[in-house]
């Protein structure tokens, strides 16, 4: 993964793709899961800082899901990405156990003697993303991430 | 992901290039913790060459922090990349840290 190539120009984009991506190589597919947000941010037009901003937020959810949903078993994830010009919505679909990621908890401040890491994936998630749905359907959970902004910092 | 150790009387500089997630943050720990068990706990992190850096990284910045304080050290940021130092902000995780622009001001913080 290196520096975003520049997005195309707006005449060149269609104004919307599907793409899907299926992990199922548990942490060793991080990497393609970036690479794959990488494009679809590219080809949605955002920036190099937004598109590596939405490659945390969508890694650190599918680590999430890998780490404590499967618990380092291997289990399939099915990310899709829907691009539009200046709008990226992600969905996450798995089938671990149910995990509604925004009803968790979460303190965003730190000092040292109680900075617990554990939940800072899921405070980077909602600093990130504009909008985050998360759906129980049968025995999937389905999360959907949006970005409809460019990132310009905390 | 990659690390380099540069050792002066009173600091060691570790460069990290590359990514650092769940894939490679044990890679980190252990390098830093080697560090941490030849007594050395002056320590300046130069972030210049991250191109990824999640929680799973971010977790290893702060325990060894935390374990450099212990011993009267500390563990300072140089030159981070805007990609670590956007993860670092992200996290809330900012305010634990020192952070120098250059690794030379980091050295000489000590």
């Amino acid at each position: 993964m290196g520096t975003a190539k520049p997005p195309s120009p707006p005449s060149e984009r269609p104004t919307r793709q599907v793409r899907r991506l299926k992990v199922r190589d548990g942490a060793a597919s991080l990497t393609g899961v970036c690479d794959f947000v990488e494009a679809a941010a590219s080809t949605s037009g955002f920036d190099d800082r937004t598109s590596h901003a939405c490659q945390l937020a969508v890694c650190e959810a599918v680590e999430n899901i890998i780490q404590h949903g499967y618990q380092a078993d291997s289990g399939e994830i099915e990310v899709t990405a829907q691009t539009a010009p200046g709008v990226l919505t992600v969905e996450i679909v798995d089938r671990a156990p149910a995990f509604d990621p925004t009803r968790y908890p979460i303190d965003p401040s730190a000092t040292l003697r109680e900075a617990r890491v554990g939940g800072r994936g899921l405070l980077m998630i909602r600093r990130i993303m504009d909008d985050i749905s998360y759906e129980r359907r049968g025995r999937q959970n389905i999360l959907r991430l949006t970005k409809n902004r460019s990132f310009t910092g905390v | 992901m990659e690390t380099q150790t540069q050792v002066y009387p009173r600091v060691t500089v570790m460069s990290v290039k590359g990514r650092v997630d769940s894939t490679s943050a044990g890679e980190l720990e252990t390098a830093l913790k080697k560090l941490l068990d030849e007594g050395k706990s002056n320590l300046v992190l130069d972030l210049s060459g991250v191109e990824f850096l999640s929680s799973s990284g971010l977790r290893v910045l702060v325990t060894t922090l935390k374990a450099v304080r212990k011993t009267g050290g500390d563990l300072r940021l140089a030159q981070s990349s805007q990609r670590a130092s956007d993860a670092i902000d992200l996290a809330g995780l900012d305010v634990l840290f020192k952070s120098y622009g250059d690794r030379e001001a980091a050295v000489a913080s000590f």
